[in-house]
């Protein structure tokens, strides 16, 4: 009976053994840096603005069409790349009633990806309802179920202070699997919004981050630029295929939904909310985180980029 | 059939239905993967629905069908198993207790795996005591008081007890533990550590990645340690002695068809059969067996090394002792019956006031009603997928002590969530379907600003936030652009948010998502809810 271990030497050999561990880990400390920012000059700047003219026109077509017209998915995606998709799928609302990225606009970007030949793409957002009931309503997880894409659930332990350097927000919790990729897509969903009067590109990072962010509203321009000039997507698709028009940015009635059949795609976060916001009758300048993401140069209006094109189907 | 196999059959039969019983308690939350085909999903994604059958346990509950027939004298759906259980007690004794309770079956491994008697004083502590008459006056109160409108058979009732203190208490107590634990393992700086907190995917199909919290789940914890700790005092202490739904089968078990006979002349006084004994309940020859205290756990029969015990349909001619229920403990329970409801009536909230804390899951019967039915279970509680619904600590009431309320500070109602009704087991929250629930729109309360703390309305400067959450169409909370004072006295032009009483529903997305914290400035009470004519605001 003597060799048995008593419950206080198993917690010691335990101590002993994690301490050891712990040490020869340490020499494999990795600091990671969020990514650096894959930024793009006034040259190559670019914008596709796609039209479904034809009535039953299919979504999933205008969507490659308008990679096609900016030079196909292989352009931004390489092979091998882990690709981070960040749709807005915050609300549990049907995808008819826009307050969310269409599921067949992120199916054809996430096939798309595949071609490229992406090895992981992954699905994140930090949701506002229950992520797993945003999950089923929106249609994310049906999508990701056909694609094999990796729908990240939002949870604290993948929330980490970062850095963002921003004017007003300076270390703040991200959601790390955004970051942590070696491209980023932004797939937002235009709206209208009670505060900065739409939801674009640049305002779906705060789906990206944890944290106290609905502290952001009060001063909501200016950290919207400060979250934009932290995640700087390689392209930005907005989806306006059918746009929230009034109740923003939760909607809940079809009655607030207008159908636009629209999808701007660009390299530039700022040129495509400037377009995206000429859909609901404003100019760039009516708005004040376009107004200021062009002052702190995060890019250009729609209007200055040389490159610009238009696919109708 | 030999006694070494009955043992068995109970064994499994109790592992069966313990395992069973925490699948469907893991089981009673929003489906882990929900995939709707989208194409086909319209409006707002239609009924989400738990597809496993979680209120199986509730429904083989005799004490829960007859309080709510007796309290609120409706006859709920789904209760056939009940009479079942009823029927198997009179012909075979409280085989539920042995072979079913999931209560019991815990019990009964505490006892035996961790048996802290042994010998002499084992002996003593499984003979039948007085103690055992406190069972049928706790069963004499719940009854009388279910008969006067409150039905408090939840408090006690072994079902809603171990569900309660498991969902409430054990999964939510472990699960924050572990996702503390993973969030240091993520956050730390060795890489090692940072790998390893990816197994959290091992763990949150049963605990979820939310810290979840219930208020008074301290106090449901320790009372379930209490009484898992009590088995050190005597084997199944609970069900000798606290539980209800043990009194109520043992009366049952009087008339039960199956006796035990011994053999006088066989038995040489060895004792082991009453060390064996889960009920203390008397198999020894030279006493009168007590068929009302006999949770047919067999053991005796097993352990008997001379075979002078067995049980058999046959009239046995031995004298039996008719359950013990001893006149003051009924007497005791009687007028705990009659003075709890009159008692709990008399902070006026189901005749008089309305608590504006008060707030009911969507779906809720009027109050005297709802006190009839609800056995404060934790079921609803343990569904509700944003840890919203809440037992009940002083919102309700002496008489509503644990039953659900919504804390708009834990979670919200969410708009387009009808789970809680679809899950009650006695229809003390109606199901409703997502359609009536919206278009009616069934309402849970209806929210006020507090100026003095929102942000625009004090001259803090703006924040829309709580317009921005309204989930109805259109938005119950409006703004209107206005100028205000700010701290140094200069003028701002900030969008001032109000409430539309019409629009309204109660759901505390506002008051949760209020960035004032402390004490929202967003605030949900109960008045404007559906289910009552008195605690309205419009005309």
């Amino acid at each position: 009976m003597d060799n048995f271990i008593t419950r206080r030497e198993s917690i010691k050999k335990l101590l002993r053994l994690s301490t050891g561990l712990a040490l020869s880990s340490c020499a494999a400390v990795n600091f990671q840096t969020p990514r650096p920012a894959v930024a793009d000059d006034a040259e190559s700047a670019f914008i596709v603005d796609a039209k479904g003219q034809t009535s039953g026109y299919d979504i999933k077509t205008l969507t490659r069409s308008a990679f096609e017209a900016a030079g196909g998915m292989h352009r931004f995606i390489a092979k091998g790349d882990v690709v981070a998709i960040k749709p807005n799928i915050s609300w549990a609302r049907a995808p008819e009633l826009a307050a969310t990225t269409h599921p067949e606009v992120l199916k054809a970007v996430i096939e798309l990806c595949q071609e490229a030949g992406a090895k992981t793409i992954n699905i994140v957002d930090h949701t506002i309802h229950g992520a797993r009931r945003c999950f089923a309503v929106t249609g994310a997880g049906s999508v990701a179920k056909e694609t094999g894409a990796n729908l990240i659930f939002p949870r604290s332990s993948l929330m980490r202070d970062m850095r963002l350097q921003g004017q007003r927000l300076d270390i703040w919790p991200v959601f790390t699997p955004v970051v942590e990729a070696d491209k980023l897509i932004n797939l937002p969903v235009a709206k209208v919004h009670g505060l900065s009067e739409l939801t674009l590109g640049m305002k779906n990072w705060i789906g990206a981050v944890g944290g106290r962010r609905y502290a952001l509203h009060q001063d909501i321009h200016q950290t919207i630029v400060d979250l934009a000039q932290f995640f700087k997507p390689t392209i930005t698709l907005i989806d306006a295929t059918r746009v929230m028009v009034k109740n923003g940015p939760s909607g809940g009635s079809l009655s607030d939904v207008t159908v636009m059949n629209r999808l701007i795609l660009s390299n530039d976060p700022v040129a495509a909310d400037a377009r995206a916001a000429g859909l609901f009758g404003y100019s760039p300048n009516d708005i004040g985180f376009i107004r200021l993401a062009r002052k702190w140069q995060i890019g250009l209006y729609d209007t200055d980029i040389s490159q610009q094109h238009e696919v109708l189907i | 059939m030999k006694p070494k196999h009955l043992i068995w059959l109970r064994r499994t039969s109790q592992a069966v239905f313990l395992c069973l019983f925490l699948f469907l308690l893991i089981e009673s939350r929003l489906p882990q993967d929900i995939v709707i085909d989208y194409t086909s999903a319209m409006g707002n994604g239609g009924d989400i629905r738990i597809e496993h059958p979680v209120t199986f346990f509730f429904q083989l509950d005799p004490l829960i069908w007859l309080t709510s027939l007796i309290s609120d004298r409706i006859w709920i759906q789904g209760f056939g198993w009940a009479v079942a259980v009823l029927v198997a007690t009179l012909l075979l004794g409280r085989v539920f207790c042995g072979f079913i309770c999931p209560f019991g079956t815990l019990h009964h491994m505490v006892g035996y795996l961790k048996s802290s008697l042994k010998g002499k004083r084992l002996f003593q502590a499984n003979r039948a005591t007085p103690s055992q008459k406190i069972k049928y006056a706790l069963l004499t109160s719940i009854l009388v008081s279910s008969l006067l409108g409150l039905n408090i058979a939840g408090w006690m009732d072994p079902i809603s007890f171990v569900f309660r203190s498991i969902a409430l208490a054990v999964i939510p107590g472990l699960g924050n533990g572990l996702t503390d634990f993973f969030g240091m393992l993520a956050r730390s700086d060795i890489k090692f550590f940072n790998l390893m907190s990816y197994s959290e995917v091992l763990v949150w199909p049963v605990f979820g990645f939310e810290f979840k919290s219930y208020q008074t789940g301290w106090a449901i914890g320790i009372l379930f340690l209490v009484v898992l700790f009590l088995n050190r005092i005597r084997p199944r202490f609970w069900c000798r002695t606290l539980c209800p739904l043990g009194a109520l089968l043992g009366v049952f078990s009087t008339f039960s068809r199956l006796r035990l006979r011994k053999d006088a002349a066989k038995c040489t006084q060895c004792k082991k059969c009453v060390m064996a004994c889960q009920g203390a309940a008397e198999p020894m020859a030279g006493h009168a067996w007590r068929p009302a205290e006999c949770l047919s756990c067999f053991n005796c029969f097993d352990t008997c090394p001379e075979g002078a015990i067995e049980f058999t349909f046959q009239r046995t001619g031995e004298k039996i002792k008719r359950p013990d229920m001893g006149r003051r403990a009924v007497l005791g329970g009687l007028a705990a019956g009659v003075s709890l409801p009159i008692l709990g009536n008399l902070d006026g909230h189901v005749h008089k006031v309305s608590r504006p804390a008060l707030i009911r899951p969507p779906g809720a019967v009027p109050e005297d009603a709802f006190l009839g039915r609800c056995q404060r279970c934790g079921l609803c509680m343990k569904a509700c997928p944003t840890n919203a619904i809440n037992p009940a600590w002083t919102e309700a009431g002496l008489a509503g002590f644990w039953t659900p309320t919504l804390t708009m500070t834990h979670g919200y109602c969410e708009h387009t969530c009808t789970l809680c009704g679809s899950v009650c087991p006695t229809d003390a929250i109606q199901a409703l379907s997502l359609r009536e629930k919206i278009q009616t729109p069934v309402r849970i309360g209806s929210a006020h600003f507090d100026r003095g703390r929102c942000l625009p309305w004090s001259g803090n400067g703006p924040c829309i936030v709580c317009e921005e959450h309204c989930p109805t169409s259109p938005k119950a909370i409006y703004l209107f652009e206005d100028w205000v004072e700010g701290p140094g006295g200069e003028r701002r032009k900030v969008k001032l948010p109000q409430v539309d009483l019409t629009q309204c529903t109660g759901c505390g997305i506002c008051e949760n998502k209020c960035p004032v914290r402390g004490k929202p400035a967003i605030r949900v009470i109960s008045a404007g809810e559906t289910r009552s004519r008195r605690n309205q605001i419009m005309l």
